[in-house]
């Protein structure tokens, strides 16, 4: 189990902005939707979650309900705010350009003439 | 934010039971998968942005309930603190004052003060016959002016009011850049002899007299009886170049023409303003041309002691007490660096002491730089705590320098805290809290302290003892200067004056000019009233001269005019200057002044046409060898009358306490008006009290004349206030160096009971084996001695070295004076020593079942 403070801050920004793009969910939804969608290969630990739910709420781009969940208890449930999106948008730009970059670097990817 | 971490948890604890785990186990899985709590809570709290404010706080908190804890600690701290760096600021307010502060005129730093330099007048003068030529014919300033000198004048309304009065040119105001507050400087018009009379007035004046009333302007005020037109208020902190205190500033109005033909012309002070870019040695270099010709038109015979000087108007002003500032700051910041010791020296004892809790909280998570940030936020604390309280002593401290400071040193009863003080301080003492912030911070926390068992840190014991080590020495720096200007100080007080002061008062007498303006009206007044000092039963003698011994204000004569029956007068030079005073017969037998030779002058000679003269031994020798004087001729100065020498008396100190002696002539003072000077001073030797003394001759002079101002005091206060400017000097320096050796003993005394604390359990265990309480005494105060021998080695370099400067301030004492190195020394060690004994004592009562057990 790789741990999952390898990640990088942003990166776990941006996997968590666009878990939450499906709509709203609390942080246990969203960390157990990473670990599921990445075939349990991304395990992030509520030492990493949460403190990186709360900095994208202080930043913004998250918003923070108390709501019921699905065995109605409560909870918190967060989803994304516009700016929040505008960030995801920019942010799965930068990811391409640079995943790009790398995996030239290392020849996975054929050279293309851009 | 618990809430929501209980849910998370609850849902992994169900995840795992659907998987198929016991319930104990689910949720001890989901316990191991949760992670630390705790780190998460911190983790979010460092996500809020006001997360560092927080941590700032909570150090501040912290360090405060430390501090509380530890009473003793804190208020040994913040006192040696208050002590050092409000002792520094107190001196450093009078020091900048003089040293560092600006003069108030525009750009202060180009403005020069020009002139001549003879033996007669200490400061460089101008004369009147070549100044104009000076002024027109120089190239290296952008602006030239003079001022004839302040003096005494008197404002006649319904309140007199005794002013100052300072002539100037036309350009003085310009020239030194002050532009008055209200009105304008002269025109060129006004500074001429017949011209319309105006002046302008000081803001002390107009605030004090006229209530600040803006309608001063062109209002007419009295001055010496004659009409004269209030034309402007001059600025706040106006003053003269010449820091001669001037109520009234009024054109010197000479006659130019007339100024030019004279010789030697007005005494004048010339200042100047360099143009940009020329240097003071430049315009030295440039002047000497002008000089030279002034030079040419002189008398041969006294070419040789003038000389031109150009200096910046600053040195002008402090040059006597640049030297004692210094030396005064110096010492001011040794005492603060024994104050930082100290406290270093305590904050790490304390340090080492809380090693356990230090390792503790390193253990529990905290990053070095946190421990350290927390260690340096006490230390802050503590000097800004310390500061404040020193910015109190500050205060209180410089109330009692000005007001046992003497007359002598300029601008110390305009020093006061102000804001630049202010931010000095704070400066000061975040300087400290950084400089022995660092070494407790820097203090690593080991594991081994976790258990329990204090060790005393190797390291940490070299730099405490390295540190008393410094204090020992830069106290015995102070103690030896201290010493040698306090022996210097009972010299000056032991000293034999020539002239005997019991039971004599003198009573300083200056006429006002416009009231006494006749030679005949001033002999009037002065032989009423010596007439009526005569008639109080009690008095025994009553005397008259122009100027008190040993006052360093005497009239001076040149050597070489006066000449002998027969003799040739020298032509090398001036010969040095003479003093010379007109006295009335009485004079002698009053002061006790023995007479050497020959009779002195008797009343009948008042009425005589004889020229009588008295010669003091010293000048009898340089004009007469060893011949007796009396009966021979002597001319003072050439085309005037010979004098008869009628006596030799005793040499009187005549140029302060310090100076050499000068040598004098006496003239008599008949009943002839020329040879009554305006001011004058009585003395009277009487059998009564003091102060019964003082009222008579007060009343009597008022008698004749209630508008006649009139100082009285006895002749042992005149010449003890000669002494008050040693006597300042001995004073703050002792105060220095008494302060930094109780600093330096307290420190030394820390560090031997610091040892002696750590050590317990090694004497326990020595006395065990078999060691007696005398050995272990020799071990303490080994430690202690070994401490005292170094830093007095160190010392003792030291202030023989730093002595040196104290040569100019010394009177009849070698700065190696070895008495006072073997004193300072002495005191040092006793002292030391039973800041020793004291922890070796308890040293040697440990008992060791007792020292064996304790942990």
């Amino acid at each position: 189990m790789p741990p999952s403070s390898d990640l990088l801050q942003g990166t776990l920004d941006l996997l968590i902005l666009q878990t939450l793009v499906m709509g709203p969910m609390h942080g246990w939804g969203v960390a157990q939707r990473i670990q599921q969608v990445s075939m349990d290969v991304l395990q992030i630990g509520q030492g990493s979650l949460y403190p990186a739910l709360y900095r994208l709420e202080y930043k913004g781009w998250i918003r923070s309900d108390w709501g019921n969940s699905e065995n109605n208890r409560r909870a918190k449930f967060y989803r994304l705010t516009a700016a929040g999106r505008k960030q995801l948008e920019s942010e799965l730009d930068t990811w391409d350009r640079l995943s790009t970059a790398i995996a030239l670097v290392l020849g996975r990817l054929p050279e293309v003439s851009a | 934010m618990d809430e929501e971490l209980q849910f998370h948890m609850e849902q992994a604890t169900q995840s795992y039971l659907t998987a198929g785990m016991t319930a104990e186990e689910a949720r001890r899985r989901a316990l191991v998968d949760f992670g630390g709590v705790e780190r998460t809570r911190e983790q979010y709290y460092q996500q809020r942005p006001g997360w560092w404010m927080n941590t700032v706080l909570q150090d501040i908190r912290y360090a405060l309930r430390g501090l509380r804890r530890n009473p003793a600690f804190a208020v040994t701290a913040i006192a040696t603190l208050a002590l050092g760096i409000g002792a520094t600021t107190a001196v450093f307010s009078v020091v900048d004052r003089i040293l560092f502060r600006s003069l108030p005129y525009a750009q202060s730093e180009r403005l020069v003060s020009v002139g001549l330099v003879a033996p007669i007048i200490p400061q460089e003068f101008m004369l009147g016959g070549s100044y104009y030529d000076w002024r027109d014919s120089q190239k290296p300033f952008s602006a030239f002016t003079s001022e004839t000198g302040v003096n005494p004048c008197t404002l006649t309304e319904h309140n007199p009011a005794r002013l100052n009065c300072a002539s100037v040119e036309q350009s003085f105001l310009p020239t030194m850049g002050i532009i008055p507050l209200l009105g304008r400087n002269f025109l060129p018009e006004e500074d001429r002899p017949n011209g319309p009379k105006v002046a302008l007035i000081s803001y002390g004046l107009w605030g004090g007299h006229y209530a600040g009333d803006a309608s001063i302007v062109n209002r007419l005020i009295d001055i010496d009886g004659k009409q004269v037109r209030v034309i402007g208020v001059l600025p706040k902190d106006f003053e003269m170049p010449t820091l001669e205190a001037a109520d009234v500033v009024i054109p010197q109005a000479l006659d130019e023409g007339a100024q030019r033909k004279a010789m030697p012309g007005a005494v004048m002070y010339a200042f100047a303003r360099l143009k940009p870019g020329v240097s003071i040695a430049l315009a030295e270099a440039e002047l000497q041309p002008v000089f030279n010709y002034s030079l040419s038109l002189t008398p041969p015979g006294f070419r040789k002691d003038v000389h031109l000087r150009v200096r910046s108007l600053r040195d002008r002003q402090i040059h006597d007490v640049r030297l004692v500032a210094w030396i005064l700051f110096s010492a001011v910041l040794a005492v603060l660096l024994i104050a930082c010791a100290n406290v270093m020296s305590l904050l790490m004892a304390r340090a080492a002491a809380r090693d356990r809790e230090l390792a503790m909280r390193s253990a529990l998570g905290a990053s070095r730089g946190r421990l350290a940030r927390q260690m340096l936020t006490e230390t802050l604390l503590l000097s800004v705590a310390g500061a404040a309280a020193g910015y109190l002593l500050a205060e209180m401290l410089l109330r009692i320098f000005v007001t046992i400071a003497p007359a002598g040193i300029p601008f110390l009863d305009h020093a006061q805290l102000d804001v630049r003080i202010i931010l000095f301080t704070l400066l000061l003492s975040l300087l400290c809290g950084i400089f022995f912030g660092v070494s407790p911070a820097l203090h690593k926390p080991r594991i081994t302290a976790l258990m329990g068992r204090s060790i005393g840190s190797g390291r940490h014991a070299i730099l405490r003892r390295a540190l008393v080590v410094g204090q020992i020495a830069v106290s015995l720096v102070l103690l030896a200067g201290a010493g040698l200007l306090l022996r210097s100080f009972r010299n000056l007080e032991q000293e034999d004056i020539g002239l005997h002061t019991q039971g004599v008062l003198a009573a300083h007498i200056a006429l006002p000019h416009y009231r006494y303006d006749t030679p005949e009206k001033r002999m009037e007044f002065f032989l009423q009233a010596e007439a009526a000092m005569r008639r109080l039963p009690g008095v025994l003698k009553v005397g008259i001269s122009d100027s008190l011994p040993p006052g360093a204000v005497s009239s001076d004569w040149i050597y070489n005019n006066i000449a002998v029956e027969g003799e040739q007068r020298s032509t090398n030079g001036t010969g040095g200057t003479v003093a010379y005073s007109w006295v009335t017969p009485d004079y002698f037998s009053t002061l006790d002044i023995p007479i050497l030779r020959g009779q002195v002058f008797t009343e009948v000679e008042r009425t005589s046409s004889e020229h009588l003269l008295i010669l003091s031994s010293l000048l009898s020798s340089r004009l007469f060898g060893n011949q007796d004087p009396v009966g021979k001729e002597v001319q003072l100065a050439p085309n005037t009358p010979w004098y008869t020498v009628a006596a030799v008396v005793a040499d009187v100190k005549n140029a302060g306490l310090t100076g050499e002696d000068k040598p004098e002539f006496y003239r008599l003072r008949r009943n002839l008006p020329e040879e009554w000077t305006a001011d004058s001073t009585m003395v009277l030797k009487s059998s009564l009290s003091p102060a019964a003394a003082a009222l008579w001759m007060r009343s009597q002079i008022a008698q004749i004349d209630p508008t006649v101002p009139v100082e009285v005091e006895t002749l042992s206060q005149s010449v003890s206030k000669l002494a008050d400017r040693p006597r300042f000097e001995t004073a703050l320096l002792g105060f220095f160096a008494l302060s930094g050796l109780l600093m330096a003993i307290i420190g030394l005394y820390g560090v031997i009971s610091y040892l002696v604390a750590q050590r317990t359990r090694e004497i326990g265990v020595r006395m065990a084996l078999g060691a007696t309480r005398l050995d272990i005494l020799g071990l303490v105060a080994g430690e202690g001695v070994r401490m005292i021998v170094l830093g007095g080695a160190i010392g003792l370099v030291a202030a023989v070295a730093a002595s040196r400067l104290l040569r100019s301030m010394l009177f009849n004492v070698g700065p190696h004076d070895t008495g006072t190195y073997a004193t300072a020394m002495l005191l040092l060690a006793l002292i030391a020593l039973a800041a020793t004994l004291i922890p070796a004592r308890t040293a040697m009562r440990v008992e060791p079942v007792v020292a064996l057990r304790e942990e």
